[in-house]
């Protein structure tokens, strides 16, 4: 009884090291999956800023909006949108660089991503100081620096993402199969939740 | 559909497009008719995910 045991034992040693596989009930990998769940919180979170910016446009209706004397840098912030916009781009270059194996591809998107962004965050810190007003000034000020605010933080953590993810991919980290980029596809994911709600904010903040 | 972020940038470009229609409407109307066809946008987009999503896991 012993010996058999003993011989089981064995057996399974020679399959299996450490402690049991965890369970995966979902198709998606746990990161993706964990990222995913991360963006939806983020969604009720500007939904939140949302629900206030147009709480004070629609229901509180004032004269103006924006008010009388402030005016936003549509064209500036336009050009900061196209920047945005092509760093999502270039993120995308890099994930299929590195699923064709193309480590030159990879790291050359992961740089001009992370420039493209900071680019962004530099010219959104610089609109700041030129525009005149803060966030002290009427609610109009209060609500467009949160949701600005909110998404240039949100910028500032992706780029610390692509940081990560930039110093893996110069020393050799990810290889073409799924499970061996997912330091790149997980920030990837992020970055492209982040350009979409800067095309919602500034379709809804400077055109609308 | 894999959830990857292949398909997610997919929605950004989808997202970038309706956004330039909404610009270009504003532009060129009053940003009422604009904010009216986000609205729909924003519609039309709800109905189409319900929809994907009962056809999925419904």
């Amino acid at each position: 009884m012993e010996s058999a045991s003993v011989a089981v034992g064995h057996a399974h040693a020679d399959h299996h090291h450490g402690p049991p596989e965890a369970n995966q009930s979902s198709r998606i990998d746990r990161q993706t999956l964990g990222i995913l769940l991360f963006i939806v919180s983020e969604v009720m979170l500007f939904g939140a800023f949302f629900a206030s910016y147009f709480f004070l446009r629609i229901v509180v209706d004032p004269p103006s909006w924006p008010p009388e004397p402030f005016v936003l840098p549509k064209a500036v912030a336009g050009m900061n949108t196209a920047i945005l916009i092509s760093s999502s781009f270039t993120i995308h270059y890099a994930l299929e660089s590195i699923r064709r194996g193309n480590r030159t591809g990879l790291k050359l998107g992961l740089v001009a991503t992370w420039l493209l962004g900071a680019t962004f965050l530099f010219i959104q810190i610089n609109e700041y100081v030129h525009l005149g007003f803060s966030a002290r000034d009427l609610s109009f000020g209060s609500i467009f620096y949160c949701l600005t605010g909110l998404h240039g933080a949100h910028v500032f953590v992706g780029l610390m993402l692509l940081s990560f993810a930039t110093i893996r991919a110069f020393r050799g980290h990810f290889g073409p199969a799924e499970k061996d980029h997912l330091g790149v596809e997980v920030p990837g994911i992020y970055w492209h939740f982040v350009d979409v709600m800067w095309i919602i904010v500034f379709v809804t903040v400077y055109i609308l | 559909m894999r959830l990857n972020e292949a398909a997610v940038f997919k929605w950004v470009v989808i997202v970038g497009i309706a956004a330039a229609v909404i610009i270009a409407v504003t532009l060129l109307t009053r940003p009422l008719v604009g904010s009216l066809l986000g609205l729909a946008m924003v519609i039309a987009g709800a109905v189409y995910a319900y929809r994907r999503a009962r056809e999925r896991w419904g």
